[in-house]
């Protein structure tokens, strides 16, 4: 998603002399190296300093211009968070806040390197838009998006060359989600790079005769309501899938649109239970051993149907 | 100074007070403290500004880092012409849009909202970037506290602004040596600024935070180097109020009925400008 993300912002770049590019020494794979060299004069290396780049970036936005800031996903949302709120959210200044390896990405790093609370502690903040894309493709449409929305943004970004569900000519739905396998028993709402994870799960349970509907939830906030309620009556079931607490995150989200919308819907929620992750090593392994690996969300779906 | 600048400081003296007073909550001392140096700035003709134009690209800017001095920036700005004196007494009255700290939604003039401290250093750093970037020739300048220097975002944005070569960034500490519950040098110890400030790369300039001359003087000869400057400003915090100087306990506190007196008498307030 790196890669591809970079790649729309320097195309936007090209377009608009007023795009930035800030970091705080997070250039993984060359990308900061790219756009340097492309953009001499429009990138700028903070250093290991996220706040004081949030809040310039506030400085830079107040000042026309539009800058899009680019680290670690935690520090970018932990550490910077009352700079995002004062300095960017606040003064609804257009920053573009992209948190790379966000969720279990970095999974060989531990819990100080995931990301698992940011929707919940981002999506309090008046005015900010939180994108998820789940595939390279759908990163590199998130960005323009990002760029054409007049306020500030957060996109959470993963890294680890996600499995692409999308084809070449594919427009991000702007404010909604997508229903990418349509089925009868279940609907697993799901977003970002977990998604590989929901539709392989899907897969082996509909070769086991469980129809389901898999949702992908692009944009986080503003929250598409219309498709949940729409949903409510169609399937037994909700499941949500995501690499976050399941305290604050997606399905928290979906449980709020049903209790506002008076619907009583059993939602299972499969994500972190209000804990850190656990174990370090490949993401595939740490999936597994935090309960968010395809066997799991399969058999938790089992059980739950009965 | 001139004694038109004397008359006018006297001025924008009792109107922070008659304001904040009038308001119920205000931070007195700090906005003492500052007052002189934002009236120098805004009404000496140091920055480029113009209050029917205020979003003019080319302005020069100021971010009053030190949010709690938000009325000096507000009674600064309304003798330049931003906001009316009426608008200026709405302070803290229901419905309004002047609040003890400084929000940029509230009046075009407000360049940051600021309040929480550390913050407004790193806005300034992003605003004299764009400045540089758009190759316009102006400057931004930001108002710091010797208390505030203890969050650590001021020395990140200072490594940064070094980093970014912006002599068009002028930081101006209001070195009046007090904070909230204690002096500074009480809290953590006595700092040498110059040093620190020399040590990180910056140009440094010292001068008296409440003499308008040298304030001007200085102010209209920041170097041009390469390197953002730091104008050590040394200041009183109180300053112009005997009771209310070099002491912490005034940081957010209004005077009681005994201690109003000593105020009114030593800033020339009538019982009928009090009215407000």
């Amino acid at each position: 998603m790196q890669s591809s993300c970079i790649g729309s912002l320097m195309e936007l770049a090209d377009q608009d002399q007023n795009i930035l590019y800030l970091t705080a020494d997070s250039g993984e794979g060359g990308l900061d190296f790219m756009f340097r060299k492309n953009f001499p004069d429009r990138s700028f290396n903070f250093g290991i300093a996220e706040e004081n780049m949030v809040a310039a970036s506030a400085g830079l936005a107040a000042s026309g211009k539009i800058p899009f800031v680019y680290t670690a996903a935690p520090f970018l949302a932990y550490r910077s968070y009352e700079f995002i709120r004062n300095d960017i959210c606040l003064q609804n200044l257009p920053v573009k806040l992209i948190g790379t390896g966000s969720g279990l990405s970095v999974s060989s790093l531990g819990p100080t390197h995931h990301t698992t609370e940011d929707i919940s502690v981002l999506r309090s903040l008046p005015n900010l838009k939180i994108l998820s894309p789940a595939t390279p493709k759908q990163a590199y449409e998130c960005m323009k998006v990002a760029y054409r929305y007049s306020g500030p943004v957060y996109i959470r970004l993963g890294m680890n060359k996600e499995k692409e569900y999308f084809p070449d000519d594919y427009q991000f739905p702007i404010d909604k989600n997508e229903v990418l396998k349509d089925g009868e028993d279940v609907t697993i709402f799901t977003t970002g790079a977990i998604l590989e994870e929901a539709m392989n799960a899907a897969e082996l349970l509909e070769a086991e005769g469980t129809s389901v509907c898999v949702v992908n939830v692009p944009t986080i906030k503003p929250f598409d309501k219309e498709n949940v309620i729409e949903l409510a009556g169609k399937t037994k079931l909700f499941f949500v899938v995501e690499e976050h607490n399941i305290l604050g995150g997606l399905g928290s989200i979906i449980s709020d649109v049903l209790v506002d919308a008076g619907c009583l819907k059993k939602t299972v929620k499969v994500g972190l239970k209000d804990c850190f992750s656990v174990g370090y090593g490949t993401l595939p392994q740490i999936r597994k051993e935090n309960g968010l690996d395809v066997e799991t969300i399969t058999s938790r779906i089992k059980e739950a149907l009965g | 100074m001139n004694q038109q600048d004397k008359e006018i400081l006297a001025k924008l003296r009792k109107r922070i007070f008659i304001t904040g007073y009038s308001g119920g909550m205000a931070h007195l001392a700090s906005c003492f403290s500052a007052i002189d140096i934002i009236y120098t700035l805004y009404m000496k003709d140091v920055m480029k500004h113009d209050p029917k134009n205020p979003d003019m690209p080319d302005r020069d800017r100021f971010v009053l880092s030190k949010g709690h001095g938000g009325l000096a920036l507000y009674s600064t700005l309304c003798e330049a012409g931003y906001l009316t004196e009426e608008e200026l007494h709405t302070y803290l009255k229901p419905w309004c849009h002047i609040g003890g700290e400084p929000n940029r939604r509230d009046l075009r003039g407000i360049e940051a909202s600021t309040g929480s401290l550390g913050h407004g250093m790193s806005v300034a750093v992003g605003m004299a970037i764009a400045q540089k970037l758009d190759k316009n020739g102006a400057k931004t300048y930001v108002m710091i506290g010797d208390g505030e220097s203890q969050e650590g975002t001021i020395w990140e944005a200072s490594m940064s602004a070094v980093a970014f070569s912006l002599d068009n960034l002028v930081a101006i500490l209001d070195c009046n040596k007090v904070q909230k519950t204690n002096h500074v040098e009480e809290t953590l110890g006595y700092v040498h600024w110059d040093e620190k400030w020399k040590s990180f790369g910056w140009n440094v300039m010292e001068v008296d935070g409440h003499d308008v001359d040298a304030l001007k003087e200085t102010f209209m000869n920041i170097p041009q180097n390469g390197k953002p400057t730091v104008v050590i400003a040394h200041t009183i915090k109180g300053k112009g109020v005997s009771i209310m100087e070099d002491n912490p306990i005034w940081h957010f506190k209004l005077p009681n009925r005994k201690e109003k007196k000593v105020f009114m008498e030593e800033l020339q307030i009538s019982e009928k400008e009090m009215e407000v």
